[in-house]
């Protein structure tokens, strides 16, 4: 290496360091950005600040356990007056857990269950933090035990948000499959027999119940396993992450998926069945997004991205092949 | 870095396009702001759901600054709501490691990835112990017990400015010393 080399290297160090500071300063402008941007387009200038970031971020993880052994050592004996809030703040934070646990602790059963309705919608907090937002026509059971917490669920779909335990893994039985959770939101959905899984972040496995045929799969944010249940294989398929939880802001993204899950997802929204006239009908693939607000005009969009026409029946409405071409 | 699988490789929205063009630049910004990278990609997917969720017809002006604008509140809005609470958020990520290159994010040690982190814990605080004292008090205050810039700059009776390139010079020894 060259004295030049050396110094340049030096000096793109020194670089990378100032704009580690640069970036978390409060008056960080949009120029500021752009800077970055080009300064980054050298990749030894990306390296260096890659180096840079992720020592910092090592440091960072390592906050609580980097700082008590600083201060067991000996060496260093001034206080920090700075370090009282964050004591007092996780005080709070403790009082305010303990409050908002106490009741559902002591008063909830060991296992709870919970259910939602057609077109009905739930968001359930559990004692440990997590969330979970029942789809309509849902089941499910949860127990929060010392060592694992633990949901079964029966038919339904749901977007679970799970708080973080390493020592408390969060555990999902869908029928043959276990879905198996560190800390994460994702959405899980089992109907007649067909299991989805689909995760928004963190990371999910999803491996055969005991005795059920299969390997394990470990999903990661964007992806999604499509499962038959009974079968030993799954497909995995990569989706929109504004896919994966539609359903709560009342839209349903399809990508490629049979019509007739699409009307089995609708008839869980509306009270109104629909029904398919034949059975090769609801084999017709579809995509595209319903916004749910009136069946009817649900039932006239769902139109327009299948080959079908829709008739009165009864107290329903039966979906019909139609032949004529669309415009 | 990589992408995540779920953001299309190709859309037909300028915005879109420029997000995943930059999205390793903006991962980078995150991750210096947010303190981890776990955050940094949430933040990131935040971003596009953002993008992908907002209203076109308003817009006006080149995509890339719209882009780092929008990147900038993100950040803003997010540190109003959790204000300084990084510091004590990282501490179940104690043992999590992530991989700049890749989109991992183990959140648990392997056994004997535990004892190489105790081992390596003890180089942290070394090499933290062994920066001068000024840079040491400013690194420390500032990365490790999350406050700001300016609460630090009050703390140490310094400006700002000072303080900046205090935690800038701890910064660039710890990455000489630690890095690997």
């Amino acid at each position: 290496m060259t004295l030049a080399s050396i110094t340049s290297e030096e000096a793109r160090r020194e670089a990378a360091a100032d704009w580690l500071v640069r970036l978390a300063a409060p008056d960080l402008a949009e120029a500021d950005l752009a800077a970055f941007d080009a300064w980054l387009a050298d990749p030894a200038n990306a390296r260096a600040y890659d180096a840079a970031l992720s020592v910092t971020l090592e440091l960072q993880a390592a906050a609580p356990a980097v700082l008590d052994a600083i201060s067991a050592s000996p060496a260093r004996r001034d206080r920090r007056p700075a370090r009282g809030w964050l004591v007092a703040g996780g005080l709070a934070a403790a009082a305010t857990l303990a409050i908002a646990l106490t009741p559902t602790r002591l008063f909830a059963p060991a296992t709870q269950a919970y259910v939602t309705d057609k077109a009905q919608h739930r968001t359930l907090t559990l004692a440990d933090g997590s969330t979970v937002d029942l789809n309509a026509g849902s089941r499910l059971e949860v127990s929060l035990a010392g060592h694992e917490r633990r949901v079964v669920m029966g038919q339904g779909e749901a977007v679970f948000d799970v708080a973080h335990d390493p020592a408390r893994p969060f555990v999902i039985a869908a029928g043959d499959r276990t879905v198996r959770v560190v800390g994460t939101r994702f959405d899980v959905r089992r109907r007649d027999g067909q299991l989805s899984v689909s995760v928004e972040r963190g990371m999910v496995e999803v491996e055969p119940a005991d005795g059920a045929p299969g390997r394990g799969f470990r999903l990661h944010p964007g992806q999604r396993l499509d499962h038959l249940e009974g079968a030993s294989d799954v497909k995995l398929t990569a989706i929109d992450p504004l896919q994966v939880e539609a359903w709560k802001t009342g839209r349903l993204i399809f990508r490629d998926q049979p019509l007739a899950q699409v009307v089995a997802d609708l008839n869980q929204q509306f009270a109104r069945p629909i029904a398919l006239e034949d059975a090769a009908l609801g084999q017709t693939r579809v995509s595209g997004v319903l916004v749910l607000d009136d069946e009817a005009a649900v039932i006239r969009r769902l139109a327009l991205l299948a080959p079908i026409k829709a008739l009165p029946s009864g107290d329903g409405v039966i979906l019909r092949r139609d032949e004529a071409p669309k415009p | 870095m990589a992408r995540s699988p779920a953001e299309p490789a190709a859309p037909d929205d300028p915005l879109l396009a420029v997000y995943l063009e930059k999205r390793a630049t903006l991962v980078r910004f995150l991750a210096a702001r947010a303190g981890s990278m776990a955050q940094a990609e949430d933040l990131a997917q935040d971003l596009y759901l953002k993008l992908a969720g907002r209203d076109r017809a308003a817009e006006v002006g080149a995509p890339t600054a719209l882009l780092f604008r929008m990147a900038l509140n993100l950040m803003v809005d997010r540190a109003r709501g959790e204000a300084r609470s990084a510091a004590r958020d990282t501490a179940w990520r104690e043992v999590a490691r992530t991989q700049l290159g890749g989109v991992d994010v183990a959140d648990e040690p392997a056994a004997d990835e535990a004892v190489a982190s105790a081992q390596r814990l003890r180089q942290l605080v070394a090499a933290v112990e062994s920066l001068p004292p000024q840079a040491g008090r400013a690194f420390r205050l500032h990365k490790l017990e999350g406050l700001s810039h300016a609460e630090t700059a009050r703390a140490m009776g310094l400006s700002v400015k000072a303080v900046e390139k205090h935690v800038s010079a701890a910064l660039r020894a710890l990455a000489a010393r630690l890095g690997r």
